[in-house]
This record gives structure tokens, sequence and C-alpha cells, in this order.
């Protein structure tokens, strides 16, 4: 028997709709979501060795493979490439067909670039763990692993230009700018980076600009536009309300489009560059407080009055939280370009501060809040224990602001007193000491908040809690999935 | 060497010219005609504006089971 939800003939269309796009995104979106929670952990664990490493040097020392140059890296690349692209694929590819209210293209082909993403991450982290990788950060793994990324990046390109060309929308949403800009912009990215740094045509000051212009980048055009459009996209929809100016969230788009292109040489602020091309990097990184500004002032807006509802929902609690600490990442990072600034915080314990509260604070937990709205969507099945969330939400929440806060005060302390030659070296070593303690103790909170949530996710793959009609999964009752999708289809083909 | 050393400049370039590009297409397509339009095209009939859509493992509409 075909279950048919109650209510009008338009609102049954527009479920059943959803419900098809769903079922056609399911198993591609799993498979990019369960990778980047496996390499989540993999990630984590990575990054506990190099943190504990940095106050007992000791630890694990007798093992070439797992020294500080090699598994710090590893952690690097594990977390960006693993957890945060795959993450973030996956969110794009359920977002932007939803969006277009069409069905996921070649769920078959997205599915098998996974899996090359996939090896890609394992060949990269093997060949950095046995000595093999590069001194070039976020370009670590070496040459022949790029075709593992490249290729699949451009798949995805093509799924969501084809998802855009063929949406029956007639608007696009904020959102599907960022959507179709990030898959754009990670293809040119990497292959120009990859084949200027590794076919030789850039060396010297040269590859230090071409370094820093993807690894800039590649946060700032790539992974922040899908955590943005994921924004834009749950706080308006699980609160129910508009987002609060649709003028400044199109304003924030673009000028981020035209702005955040020019900013990553700020990195190399007092190098051996030409001062013109800090100079760019310092006014590009000033303009970023426009796109920063509008997206903070539409998200607080378009929460205000229902803050009580972060008690409520998972969703909106981690993407919420992550909004916020976009605005505090992106000032924060703006300041950093400046001169004055990077005279003290360059090289410091800040900078690391930083990077975590920006991927870690922001990004990643905009992708936790979407998986929590996403994977009972796409299993048709509920979370099994708000308990769990809770460990997860609390223990990331309170890792990375004791993280962050702690890095960055300390970083500031310890530039300070790196300028002033009068203070002995060993001294600054030993006043960072404590906090290089807190920044383990933080990693560890977070990597019991990722071990709760690898369980969650788990258990609702498993069906070890299978309940197909739920509160966090839809507020109206959901008919019987596969019937639902069957009909659907079979009314297409007859309307063809 | 020069020229080449300019490769990532150009790339830089070349994504802003790429960005005004997109903009005039999008101007001239009328994307930024209706804003209010497009602020609620994310909602629908069965998910309207007004209603919350999601919720903590056994709290629904605000009342715990």
């Amino acid at each position: 028997m075909t279950h048919v939800p109650e209510g009008p003939a338009e609102s049954r269309l527009e479920q059943i709709s959803r419900i098809v796009i769903d079922d056609s995104s399911r198993v591609p979106v799993l498979l990019w979501f369960t990778s980047s929670v496996i390499w989540l952990l993999f990630g984590s664990l990575a990054a506990m060795i190099s943190s504990l490493k940095l106050h007992h040097p000791d630890f694990l020392g007798g093992i070439e493979w797992l020294t500080f140059g090699r598994i710090r890296p590893v952690h690097l690349d594990i977390v960006f490439f693993g957890w945060s692209c795959m993450a973030a694929i996956g969110t794009l590819l359920w977002l932007q067909a939803r969006l277009c209210h069409v069905r996921l293209p070649w769920p078959v082909l997205l599915s098998g670039l996974a899996m090359v993403w996939n090896i890609g991450v394992v060949v990269g982290s093997v060949a950095v763990l046995a000595g093999h990788g590069s001194s070039i950060e976020y370009l670590e793994f070496p040459a022949y692993c790029a075709p593992f990324f490249a290729i699949p990046a451009l798949g995805v390109l093509a799924a969501n230009v084809k998802m855009y060309l063929t949406k029956r929308s007639e608007h696009t949403y904020v959102s599907q700018w960022y959507l179709l800009a990030a898959t754009v912009w990670l293809p040119i990215l990497y292959v120009t980076a990859m084949f200027c740094t590794y076919f030789g045509l850039v060396q010297g000051v040269s590859q230090a600009i071409t370094n820093w212009w993807f690894g800039h980048n590649a946060l700032g055009l790539w992974v922040t536009p899908i955590a943005v459009a994921t924004a834009y996209y749950l706080i308006p929809k699980v609160t129910g309300r508009p987002v609060h100016s649709y003028h400044l969230s199109l304003l924030g788009f673009w000028t981020l489009a035209i702005f955040y292109n020019w900013a990553g040489t700020h990195h190399l602020t007092g190098g051996p560059l030409p001062a013109w091309t800090i100079t760019v990097g310092v006014v590009g990184s000033m303009m970023m407080f426009i796109p920063v500004i509008t997206v903070a002032i539409n998200h607080h807006m378009t929460m205000r009055g229902v803050f009580s509802m972060l008690k409520t929902s998972p969703t909106l609690r981690f993407t919420v939280f992550g909004s916020f600490l976009y605005t505090v990442a992106s000032f924060q990072g703006s300041l950093e370009a400046l001169r004055s600034h990077q005279e003290i915080t360059h090289f410091t314990q800040y900078t690391i501060g930083h990077a975590h509260l920006g991927l870690y604070g922001f990004f990643s937990m905009i992708m936790f809040g979407a998986m929590y709205y996403i994977f009972p969507r796409v299993t048709n099945n509920e979370w099994s224990s708000a308990r769990l969330i809770k460990v997860h939400f609390w223990g990331s929440a309170l890792g990375i602001l004791s993280y962050g806060v702690g890095l960055c005060w300390a970083g500031w302390w310890q530039g300070t007193m790196m300028n002033n030659p009068s203070i002995p070296f060993l001294q600054i070593v030993e006043y960072i000491k404590p906090y290089l303690i807190l920044r383990s103790i933080s990693g560890a909170g977070m990597t019991i908040a990722h071990l709760a949530f690898a369980l969650s996710v788990w258990r609702i793959l498993s069906r070890h809690h299978f309940v197909m009609s739920g509160p966090t999964l839809f507020t109206t009752q959901r008919p019987p999935w596969r019937e639902f999708v069957n009909e659907q289809n079979q009314r297409e083909e007859i309307a063809q | 060497m020069f020229l080449i050393s300019m490769i990532i400049w150009a790339t830089a370039l070349l994504g802003a010219v790429m960005t005004v590009w997109a903009l005039s297409w999008a101007v001239k397509r009328g994307e930024f005609r209706n804003p209010r339009q497009g602020a609620a095209s994310i909602f629908d009939d069965e998910e309207p504006i007004g209603r919350q859509t999601d919720f903590f493992p056994a709290i629904r509409q605000g009342v715990r089971s």
C-alpha cells in the first residue's frame, strides 16, 4: 500500500520531491560523509601525538615515522583533505540538489570519486609518514597524489554545474552562489599550485607566494564558501525565518569573491618579498571586513529573538556556534595581516590558535551542524541519543575555545618576549609550556567529542536505533521511503 | 623567469575577471530583482516560514516526550 502524506496536493508534491532528492543523494553523500568522519578520527589521533610531543619531546621519539616533522603535516593533510574537503563535498552535493530541486546526477560516479579521493588521502599520508612529503604547507602530499584530488574535484564541479543548469527553481538562492563558486575555485587553485610547485616553474620567493596563494585560498575560497552557504541555508531553514537581509547576503558573497583571492601574501609579511606583494595581501585582508560584517549581521539578526531554539536543535547549536566563530576568526585574521600585528604574532602559537578557530571553530562546527541535519534525511532514520550529541557539542565547543583563547594569549606574549633581546629564549620556552599542555587537554576534549560523534554516526548507519519518524528527523511524519520514491518515479515515467 | 613568477598573479587576476563577469551575467539575468522572494525561496507549504525543522531526539516542538 502506498502512503501519501496528508495536506494539499501541492504540499504532497513538494514533500515527495524532497524525499526523491534525498534518496538520489543517499549513497554518494553517505560515502563522502562517513569517509570524512573516519578521517576526522585519524586526524585527531595525529593531532594528539603531535601535541603531546610539544611538551614531551621523547614521546614516541624512537619511531621515525612518528617524528614531529612527519606526524604534524599528516595531521594537517588528513584534517584538510580527509575531513574538511570530504565533509564539504558531501554537504554541497546534498544542498545543491535540494536548492535546485533536482535529483543528484551521476550517483555512481560521485561515489566512485569519493573512493578515489580516499585513496589519495591514504597514499599521501603514508608517503608523508615515510618521509616523502614536501615541506610546503597544505601541499605536502607528493605530486603523484594530485590526480586523486584533481579528478574528483572536476567531477564534483561537473555535477554541480549540471544541477544548476537543470534546476527547477526559478531563483538562485545565495547559498547556490557560494557553492558554485567554491567548486569552480578548487580545481583552479589546486591544479595551478601543484603544477607550478612540482614542475619547478616557481622556486624560492615565487614558490612561497604560490604556497600561500593556495593555502590561504584553499581555506577562504573553498571550505569557507561551503560553510557560509550551509549556514545561510540551515539557520533560516531550522528557525523558520528568512534571512534578515537578502541584499546584504548577496553583497557578502560578491565582495568575498572579489577580495579574498588577494589576501594570501599576508602570510609572508616580513619575508624577502617585494613590498607591493605584501601590501596587496594586507589590502585584500582589510577589504574582507565587508563580507564578514554582512554575514555577521545577517546570521545574528536572523537568530534575534529565537536564540532559545539553540536548546532544542542540534543543527542550530553547532551552526550558530560556527557562524559566531566565523566572525571572530575572520576579524582576527584581517587584523593579523597588518604589519604592526605581524611583528608580534608571526612565528608564534598565536597563528596556530587562529588557524584552529577558523578551520575547527567555524568550518568544522558548521559541518557537524549540517551532518546532524542531513544524516537523518538521507538515511531515513533518527539520531539515537541526545546525550551523545550534547557530549559532542560541549567537547568540541569547550575544547576549541580553550585551545584558541589559550594559544592566542600565549602566542601574543611569546611574540612580545621574542621581540625583547634581553629575555633568554629558554625562558620563553618555559613560559609557553603550560599552554602547550592546555593545548593537549583541549585536543583531548575535542577527540572525545569526535568519538561520541562517530558513535552516533555508526548507530544511525547501522540502524541500531531505528526510528523512521521523530523530532530530529522531520516536523511531520514521513511515509515509507521506498514506496514514495517508486511512486514518484512511476509518475515521472507516465508524464514522459 | 619574471613572466613565470607572475603565473599566480595572472591566475588571481583571472579569478577576479571571472567574478566580475559572473556578477554582470547575474544582473542581466535578473537574479537580484526580487530579494524578498529570494529569501523565502527555501520555504514551502510543508516546511513553511515560522516552523522549526530540527530538534534533539526526544524533544518535539519544545515538548519532551
